[in-house]
């Protein structure tokens, strides 16, 4: 393997990680708040890329297709919230226990699917690329041909994460969700609408969704069953971080990305599963993950 | 059979299972379509996977996203025996059973540690896993294209090849329908729903959680597998289309629209899964849409599925007769039961409890300092303290629910210092909990049989639950006697749900009592009670001091502990401030300044 090649592989690695991360961000958000999360949170992000390729086709301004998409997705993070996730808590005494919001919101996941496949059909399809002029413009770096659209998403992915980190930790937004997951009932007491709170995370985890959608449109082929896969890599990308450690759920993506990147070039037929395996393994060994102290999260 | 043993308990299980039988021999000499009897060769292995699925997410709360995976191990396993090895039919769908057990057993190792969010994750990445091997792993599995030419049951009768397999699958069907009843019905089912209800409450009854959730992780497994295993034999072709998420999801939804954790849900369920999947046929386009619809508004509007609607129509329309239990009548309990009840206790004699030098803390706050405690056999011993002051934690340590950082706890002579919670319950510990622990979906006697010893082999459970219509008699009457000593005998047959909160909190001490415990630890017995039930239970904490019982309790009602307690613990900040009698305890000045307060003179 040459210098070059291995940078191509890490670059496209980065890109990968980097969605991944956004995806669990949703993941990690929703279960910090309400300890559910959404098991369509890939699908969601398959919705994201599928409108913005209509928008796109139909001719919609790059920003206008972005802030539609962002729209209707936050739309679609409210719904799920309030039809398939809230009316659960009424009925404490559910016989799937506690955990009928998994099988909800994989319904949801399946209705979306199956309407994405009736619009647009079960055959992969390409989006057009975002930042570069087309699909496979290509840089010179350190003497390796790099993806424009690959660093452009990196950057963009960079760029959000630190929105929401800042977001999280710095603003007035961010520390009622915090004191929504630490407490709920001392948080309501202090005058945070915890309800409303509830709903947000959802909201934001389908828009980061989206965000994740807009951005892997160029990088892959997509089809309306893509999200399965990526619910499973997000989860697990969570889990790596223990689902409670935004930094671990950072590094995990990344690294993710980079292994999964790597694999798949050593062995075409099997890569993608070596580190869904090795993730599981380190699941199993650890299960609060990799950066995180203490005993599981066994909720 | 004698028209007396007729009489005297009708088995309420048989008739169905007659029709049943009945139906099943006749079925394939009616002059139907063939169709119909491939039909109900799918349904029997279709409701193989379905009831292990049920067990494992109606009964022990275990999520699973995976089932197909397993259904994968099974048919491949089956299928690559019988073709390439040329192993005889039943042996290979043994095998195939087989080997999805041992899948299930390995993803179990996740199921020890976790449950919900992480076992459903791990479940899907597995289940994912297995398809990608079976679309990809040509060589194989022959990927899409497949396996053609799988043996099938013939025994050189080819004409009725449909026949043997209709029969074969159909009688494993009604073996595992008759296991499924069983595990519901006894101890298994108690065991399971306690783990569901809280894994340390089942710990603390003596139950070995890890053990227990990976066994019946695996036991699921199995029955998906030997599912998949007779689908391989079926048609004679195996094809990895048939093993994507779709397939766990359709089990999945089998379970839920029939009624999770019911007898009958599973057959409903599977009933409604194949019409959808008939009906489906047609307009496979908006399947997945229906799939998800189904899921979400049966889980929204009827999460009671099938079983739980059909009960509650039965009974609005009065066609349901009087409930037919396994229970014959109320079991009174006759004065020598009782004492002799006072006789057993007398072989587990209480035994004393030494705490020596316990430290805990959270995150860098001592909990507990350096407490030394000597408890003395067949004693009431009070743990008393301002709020904060350690003694839950004490008594959690104690239980094992937290290990000390520091220090040792000798049971009797024994340290029991790094033993689990489940271990030290099998050495006569017992436990109430602050926040009342009962498993709601059982009757009253039910929760009080979850404390008592298993007392003969689980196959003579077995049988005599099948051919006498009786199950586990000597722990039924054991705990009826107990809840007769406690004055709940006429509440037996009702869900705890429907008691008052002070019958709740004597319930939780029946099945603490049912454990025939040795050391017996009360957490807050008397909160939120009146003064009638107050008194109660101080005479029944007396009374089981007489029968050798030795009693730890933390309180905060002075009175009843001044009137109860023999010797008395006082924290204060974690630390050890005083010990002694009540009477020297209400005298202690540094006591009276840090809990009592000057007004106990009044």
């Amino acid at each position: 393997m040459q210098i070059g090649n291995i940078i191509q592989l890490l670059s496209g690695g980065l890109a990968m990680g980097a969605i991944y991360v956004l995806v669990a961000l949703g993941l990690y958000i929703t279960h910090l708040t309400t300890h559910r999360v959404n098991f369509g949170q890939g699908d969601f992000l398959m919705v994201g890329t599928f409108l913005m390729l209509l928008l796109r086709k139909v001719g919609a301004p790059l920003g206008v297709a972005i802030a539609a998409t962002l729209v209707v997705l936050a739309v679609m993070g409210w719904l799920l919230e309030r039809i398939a996730i809230r009316p659960l808590d009424r009925k404490k005494t559910s016989p799937v226990g506690a955990f009928s919001w998994i099988l909800t919101t994989a319904g949801i996941a399946l209705i979306l699917q199956n309407v994405i496949e009736l619009g647009f059909g079960k055959t992969s399809q390409y989006s057009a690329p975002l930042f570069s002029s087309q699909r496979d413009q290509v840089v010179q770096v350190l003497g390796a041909g790099l993806f424009v659209e690959e660093i452009l998403v990196i950057v963009a992915a960079i760029l959000i994460v630190a929105i929401f980190y800042a977001f999280m930790f710095h603003s007035r937004w961010g520390k009622n969700i915090q004191a929504v997951a630490f407490n709920p009932e001392s948080a309501k007491l202090l005058g945070i609408h915890t309800d409303r709170v509830k709903t947000g995370v959802f909201i934001i985890a389908a828009i980061l969704a989206a965000v994740a959608g807009i951005l892997i449109g160029p990088l892959v082929t997509i089809n309306p069953h893509m999200g399965l896969v990526l619910t499973i890599k997000a989860l697990i990308v969570a889990a790596i971080g223990g689902f409670a450690n935004p930094v671990g759920i950072l590094i995990g993506g990344i690294l993710f990305g980079i292994f999964e990147s790597l694999s798949n070039y050593l062995d075409s037929g099997f890569g993608d599963l070596y580190p869904l395996l090795a993730a599981l393994i380190i699941i199993a060994v650890k299960p609060s993950g990799l950066f995180s102290e203490g005993r599981a999260d066994v909720r | 059979m004698s028209d007396n043993a007729l009489n005297a308990k009708r088995d309420p299980k048989r008739l169905p299972y007659l029709l049943g039988i009945i139906c099943f021999i006749v079925m394939p000499w009616l002059p139907l379509n063939g169709f119909y009897v491939f039909l109900a060769q799918t349904f029997f292995y279709t409701l193989i996977a379905v009831i292990g699925l049920n067990l494992l997410l109606g009964l022990s709360g275990q999520m699973s996203l995976g089932q197909a995976g397993f259904y994968a191990l099974g048919a491949y396993g089956s299928a690559l025996t019988a073709l390439k090895l040329g192993w005889p039919v039943p042996l290979a769908i043994a095998f195939g059973t087989f080997l999805a057990a041992l899948g299930g057993g390995l993803v179990g190792v996740f199921a020890l540690r976790t449950r919900g969010l992480y076992l459903a994750m791990t479940t899907l990445a597995v289940g994912y896993v297995l398809d990608i091997l079976a679309q990809r792993w040509i060589g194989l599995t022959g990927g899409a294209m497949g396996l053609s030419g799988v043996p099938q049951l013939e025994f050189g009768l080819p004409k009725l090849g449909p026949v043997f397999f209709f029969y074969f699958a159909g009688t494993a069907l009604i073996v595992i329908q008759l296991l499924s009843d069983f595990i519901h019905d006894g101890r298994f089912g108690r065991n399971l729903r306690a783990i569901r209800e809280s894994e340390v409450f089942a710990a603390s009854v003596g139950i070995q959680v890890s053990r227990w959730k990976a066994g019946i992780f695996a036991f699921a497994a199995a029955l998906a597998g030997m599912g998949g295993a007779f689908f391989a034999h079926q048609s004679g072709f195996v094809g990895s289309d048939a093993f994507t998420v779709r397939l766990s999801i359709a089990l999945l939804i089998a379970a839920v629209v029939g009624g999770l954790g019911t007898k009958s849900g599973p057959l409903l369920g599977t009933l409604i899964l194949l019409g959808i999947v008939e009906v489906i046929a047609g307009i496979d386009k908006y399947g997945l849409f229906i799939y998800g619809l189904i899921l979400v508004t049966v889980l929204l509007a009827f999460p009671k599925g099938a079983a739980g609607i059909l009960d509650s129509l039965t009974t609005k329309l009065g066609l349901s007769r009087k409930k037919i239990t396994l229970l014959d009548a109320t079991i009174p309990s006759s004065k020598e039961q009782l004492s002799e009840l006072a006789l057993r206790r007398i072989a587990n004699e209480g035994t004393s409890l030494c705490l020596q030098g316990l430290s805990k803390s959270y995150s860098g706050l001592k909990a507990v300092d350096e407490v030394s405690i000597d408890i003395k056999p067949n004693t009431v011993h009070g743990l008393i303290g301002p709020n904060g002051a350690g003694k839950s934690t004490i008594i959690n340590m104690i239980a094992g629910v937290y290990l000390p950082d520091t220090g040792t706890i000798t049971l009797g002579g024994q340290n029991i210092s790094s033993l689990g919670v489940a271990e030290r319950a099998h050495l006569g510990l017992a436990r109430t909990f602050q926040n009342l622990q009962l498993i709601e979906a059982v009757s009253v006697l039910d929760n009080v049989m979850l404390g008592v010893k298993h007392q003969q082999s689980y196959t003579k459970d077995f049988f005599d639950w099948l051919f006498k219509n009786s199950l586990e008699k000597n722990e039924r009457q054991e705990s009826m006697n107990i809840l007769n000593f406690l004055g709940l005998g006429h509440l037996a047959d009702r869900l705890p749900g429907e008691l008052p909160y002070g019958h709740r909190k004597l319930l939780e001490l029946a099945r603490a009592i049912a454990q025939r415990p040795r050391i017996l630890l009360l957490d807050e017995p008397i909160a939120g009670m009146n003064a009638q039930e107050a008194k109660e239970i101080a005479q029944v904490i007396l009374k089981l001091r007489q029968l050798g019982i030795t009693i730890v309790l933390v309180e905060h009602n002075m009175e009843f502990v001044m009137s109860v307690c023999d010797e008395l613990s006082v924290l204060n900040f974690g630390r050890l401030i005083a010990h002694g009698t009540p009477g020297e305890i209400q005298q202690n000045p540094t006591v009276i300044e840090a809990y009592l307060g000057t007004g106990v003179k009044k």
